[in-house]
């Protein structure tokens, strides 16, 4: 019942909290120099002032901004995201049209580097005096010192090009009409190079993690009392240590899921996939106001739930910790 | 002026260029790219360059050109124009329909131009705007008649410039929001059938296209790939058949044009001729001085930028007139790279090493590269330039704001001094709030007169005798720099024929194009 | 043991110190080797290593000295990871150990202020702040620090979070030590090596981050940076190697040296870890 209260509570300030980020967006976003008239009348070459007034008029960017403010807040309020100035397509459909694409890429990429990372990380701790322990240690550097376009180019360039085993970009194969597992399965294809790529920093950044911790939550007290108990290694390195050792990572888990849709931008266009990374990357460029606003305020609700996930993991794996709130 | 004549001859000479030797033959998609993504592919909404890619295929207007800019039939089979220029008048292909089947009348002519475009494309309006009258004495038959004679009406006729746009469908709504622009109906050879944003754009062939036989593909897909190495991969693994203009960095070039089964044209740019230059803030500072901007036009290595930056295509311009473009004075002395004659212009005009602020065009990395080149060549002659990276909105910002001192930019010429050159340095055309414009604030009386003279003069001989005067003053007072007319080539797989035939390029070109394989 | 004693018994470390120190004289030796600007343009474009004389790493695709580039760039790339690094600590820090030891009211306050900036993932405001900004140093600079230190003000709240219950932070409070002297004496010394190990990736992450800038095309054009680099050398990775290869190693082993710098000083601060590793 508390528990329940406490989401609520939660859910509530969540709502205050993005309301606040979508004014702050807003004049945000404003003050880059160039609007999306500009942007359009330059793409079309268009030298007089009427053409630019034409579509400032029919943007309505030629009221004064308060107003323009009022009008996408209170779009907001009744989940109406306006239109894209540049596609001319409603920003709810556009968002829906890549988000499938986006989290098909961000979650196997998150799964893929957590598990992988996790795994490694207490491999590594558990080796910590052994050469294999140092090993990985030395592969999760590398991986982390490598720019994430730079492995993706490379990526490419070994597998696509040289072994010719995976497709160099895209989200499935262009001109087949595949159905069902077919179609699964080149989708999988797709999707092995661009998650990979994005998964392997973060995937260096748990394993790191995670053997910080192991280490450190080996040397506490009660580790120690478990050990003297004469408990079996593999239970106090699962039941205890690990299960310390998972707070820093889960506070980093919960940061990294929302983070990877940044991530994801570079992976994206590197591998032109359809998702929202390179669809914010585009608006931006074109400052297609309200198809940016409406991205930000999708990655930022995504933010936000992954912040209340966190703070509920965090009180079930750590006892210690008494929610104030 | 009959024009039958010249028609048999273009056609004559089509064939002896292309040598159809071999029977085309029907079927096969074809696979190419669209870089970047178009807003949308109504030709007549959006007027950037791949929208106009894609659209002409699906879109046509009454003309094509040849890539010497002669004009071909299109949706006009014949036209006629009088003796004092001042009367067009098109013969319409009698069974020209559209692709929802309504037959494509005058009426749709008269719309399109009279109505349709006069509103929404800003630089057909400036071409109209030496039009009187359009009328449509019957069914096929269309006539201009003009307020003064108007030299490079003849070449306006491109589905980019003048799109044909269905009246039934558009008339009395709102053109930008109709539902219907979802859906393209022109009456080109390819018909739309699907558009996945961020992936493909699929377009299938028009069976009842009014040319018997044509075209011979089934199909043309637009893959949407926004990185070049990208693009290039999937050139090199058979994806793609035809990498466009360009569609990836120059320095792939040499390497993409090396592959088995690979050809090259720099064909089809004929009628953008598109011209780099340089904006140079006429109006403050040091670049307001004649000797300054002098300075910068021998301090610039051209060629070697042609060389490494462009794999040797282009042309290094002499003055303000491309090599394309009609009436180009070649009398006029080279700016050579002259280091030793830009430092003794910059003693004499009293430099003193104020900071100039240069605006690279955030188009990738070869612009990059380029505007690293000039900022060295510049400060070798001890000018102080600092470079100012924008991306694409700040950089259209500052320009129409006239927020710089030196900027890169490139035009396209479209066949004509009046319609893509004189526009550049009018004193009329200076206004804020466009990129595109006299956006260096060039001022000259005499020049304004002479490009409006040769606008409306008639016939061609008067015409080039006040450009030639207008290049002289030009060349001597460096308005912008002229930096390279760019050389852009298409890259495709051998056995795909016929693919450039026009001076428009890809953007009309699928229609004849066929497989051998 | 003192301090230097017990970091260097990390041989890693050390060898991590010697790879930072030789990148740092580099930065600073840069004039001397190399006094012309790294753009100016020499030679050849894409002469490949040790093909002439006084070009160990070959000619970029503007026939510019890339061990020039090189030297030059250690200087701007280290700079734009410390002082990014350096300002995002400064913000996060105090935000994070407040927020963290008294709970409450504040705590909320606090995070909400930083959840607010994380609510746009970082990359994507570095973007849109580098944009609104236009690229230069400073905006960089900024933008890497605004979107960075987040996670410091959420990792030292975490671990406040998890340190202020327990018995010695009790015992002090019992003998009457002030908060600020919890705080600062009993707390944040324990907190430490997560931070500094994360602070050590910062400086990295920034590097990086500035090379994914430039990557899109929103690098500082009148610096030279090892993110330049790269970004510049992308579009031609196929044919000239060299060019993003050195830059790319440069970038890896400064990471990695930072990393294990950090390592090293993780043992140095926390004895009693490092008794039981050795």
């Amino acid at each position: 019942m508390l528990y329940a209260r406490l989401i609520i509570m939660r859910l509530l300030k969540a709502v205050i909290v993005l309301f606040l980020i979508v004014i702050f967006n807003f004049f945000l976003i404003h003050m880059a120099p160039g609007d999306p008239a500009v942007v359009m009348a330059g793409e079309a070459g268009a030298t007089d002032a009427e053409f630019l007034n034409q579509l400032r008029e029919q943007f309505g960017l030629d009221q004064p901004l308060y107003v323009q403010l009022w009008n996408y807040v209170s779009g907001i309020a009744t989940l109406d995201f306006g239109y894209s100035y540049r596609q001319q397509t409603p920003v709810f459909d556009l968002i829906m049209d890549r988000l499938p694409a986006t989290l098909l890429l961000t979650g196997t990429a998150f799964v893929m580097s957590l598990g992988l990372g996790i795994l490694a990380g207490s491999m590594a701790a558990a080796r910590a005096k052994k050469l294999s322990g140092s090993l990985i240690m030395a592969l999760a550097l590398v991986f982390y010192a490598t720019p994430l376009f730079w492995v993706a180019l490379m990526a490419v360039m070994l597998f696509s090009v040289q072994l010719e085993w995976l497709p160099a970009y895209g989200y499935y194969t262009v001109g087949t009409d595949l159905t069902g597992f077919a179609l699964v399965l080149d989708i999988g294809q797709h999707l092995i190079l661009p998650a990979t790529t994005l998964a392997l920093f973060s995937m260096a950044v748990y394993t790191r993690m995670t053997r910080t911790s192991m280490l450190e939550a080996s040397q506490q007290d009660y580790v120690k009392t478990a050990r003297a108990k004469g408990l079996a290694p593999g239970v106090i390195q699962r039941r205890h240590i690990l299960r310390n050792a998972l707070l820093p990572i889960i506070t980093l888990a919960g940061l990294q899921a929302g983070q990877m849709v940044g991530g994801a931008i570079l992976t994206e266009t590197v591998f032109a996939w359809p998702g929202i990374g390179r669809l914010m990357f585009e608006a931006l460029m074109q400052r297609d106001y309200n198809l940016l606003l409406g991205i930000f305020f999708f990655s930022a609700a995504l933010v936000i739930a992954f912040n209340i996930i966190t703070d509920l993991v965090y009180g079930l794996v750590d006892p210690r910790i008494k929610e104030s709130s | 002026m009959k024009k039958t004549l010249t028609l048999a001859i273009t056609i004559a000479s089509l064939a002896a260029t292309y040598a159809w030797a071999e029977e085309p033959r029907s079927g096969g998609v074809i696979n190419t790219v669209i870089q970047p993504e178009p807003p949308g592919i109504i030709a007549g909404v959006h007027q950037n360059a791949p929208t106009q890619t894609v659209s002409g295929n699906i879109y046509e207007s009454l003309l094509r050109y040849d890539t010497d800019l002669n004009p071909m039939p299109q949706l006009a089979r014949d036209w006629t124009v009088s003796e004092d220029g001042l009367t067009y008048t098109f013969y319409l292909h009698e069974d020209a329909t559209w692709h929802d089947g309504e037959p494509f009348t005058s009426a749709d002519v008269v719309f399109s131009t009279d109505v349709y475009l006069r509103e929404m494309n800003p630089r057909t309006r400036t071409i109209l705007s030496h039009v009187k009258s359009i009328e449509a004495p019957d069914d096929h038959t269309v006539v201009f008649t003009l307020k003064n004679a108007f030299g490079p009406f003849i070449l306006a006729f491109e589905a980019g410039t003048m799109p044909m746009m269905p009246k039934h469908i558009y008339e009395n709504t709102d053109f930008r929001t109709n539902e219907a622009n979802n859906h393209p109906i022109g009456t080109g050879p390819f018909k739309f059938e699907s558009w996945d944003r961020g992936r493909v754009i699929k377009l299938v062939k028009n069976e009842d296209y009014y040319e018997e036989g044509l075209p011979y593909l089934d199909g043309i897909n637009w893959h949407v790939i926004p990185d070049a190495s990208s693009r290039a991969v999937a050139y090199e693994n058979g994806t793609i058949d035809v990498l466009p203009a360009n569609s990836v960095e120059n320095f792939d070039i040499p390497r993409l044009s090396k592959l088995d089964n690979t050809c090259r044209t720099e064909q089809g740019q004929e009628y953008f001729s598109p011209f780099a230059m340089l904006w140079m803030n006429n109006r403050e500072g040091p670049t307001a001085d004649k000797r300054f901007r002098q300075a910068v036009m021998y301090a610039l290595d051209r060629e070697f930028v042609r060389d490494v930056l462009w794999n040797g295509l282009g042309k290094v311009p002499l003055s303000s007139f491309g090599s394309n473009a009609s009436f180009q004075n070649d009398s006029l002395p080279p700016y050579e790279h002259d280091p030793e004659r830009a430092r003794e212009l910059l003693d004499e005009m009293g430099y003193e090493g104020e900071e100039i602020r240069l605006l690279p065009i955030p188009y990738g990395e070869t612009w990059v590269r380029w505007a690293e080149a000039v900022q060295q060549n510049l400060q070798e002659v001890g000018i102080n330039v600092s470079t100012q990276s924008t991306d694409i909105g700040g950089w259209n910002q500052r320009l129409a704001e006239w927020d710089y001192d030196l900027a890169f930019t490139y035009l396209f010429q479209y066949g004509d001094p009046a319609l893509g050159i004189s526009r550049t340095y009018i004193s009329s055309n200076i206004a804020k709030g466009s990129p595109w414009n006299n956006v260096e604030g060039y001022k000259n009386e005499r020049v304004d007169e002479l490009f409006d003279l040769a606008a409306t003069a008639y016939p061609d001989k008067k015409r080039e005798e006040y450009y030639h005067e207008a290049q002289e003053i030009l060349h001597d007072e460096v308005p912008v720099g002229w930096l390279l007319e760019l050389g852009f080539p298409t890259l495709y797989r051998c056995d795909v024929k016929n693919l450039v035939t026009t001076g428009i390029g890809l953007n009309d070109g699928f229609k004849n194009a066929w497989f051998d394989r | 043991m003192n301090f230097f004693a017990r970091f260097a018994q990390n041989r890693g470390a050390l060898v991590g110190l010697i790879i930072l120190t030789t990148i740092i004289l580099m930065a600073i030796t840069a004039p001397l080797f190399f006094p012309e600007s790294p753009w100016r343009m020499l030679q050849r474009p894409f002469l490949t290593p040790f093909e002439v004389d006084g070009f160990p790493m070959g000619t970029d695709t503007m026939g510019r000295n890339v061990a020039a580039g090189l030297m030059h760039g250690a200087w701007v790339s280290l700079l734009i990871g410390l002082v990014s690094t350096t300002v995002a600590l400064l913000i996060g820090l105090p935000l994070g150990a407040i927020a963290g030891y008294y709970g409450g009211l504040l705590d909320d306050a606090l995070m909400r202020f930083t959840e607010f900036f994380q609510t746009i993932p970082s990359f994507a405001l570095a973007i849109v702040l580098v944009a609104i900004m236009q690229p230069s140093v400073t905006s960089i600079v900024l933008a890497i620090a605004l979107v960075s230190w987040p996670p410091v003000a959420r990792l030292v709240r975490a671990e406040f979070m998890s340190l202020r219950n327990r018995e010695y932070v009790e015992a002090a409070r019992l003998v009457g030590q002030g908060n600020t002297t919890i705080i600062l004496r009993q707390i944040l010394p324990n907190a430490m090596s997560p931070i500094i190990v994360l602070a050590s990736l910062m400086v990295a992450t920034a590097i990086l981050l500035e090379s994914s800038l430039s990557f899109l095309g929103l690098g500082d054009p009148n610096v030279m940076s090892w993110g330049y680099m790269i970004g510049a050398a992308r579009t031609v990775i196929r044919q000239a190697w060299w060019l993003s290869f050195f830059p790319g190693l440069a970038i890896l082993l400064t990471v990695l040296a930072l990393n294990l710098v950090g390592e090293g000083l993780d043992d140095a601060l926390n004895p009693k870890l490092s008794r039981e590793r050795s």
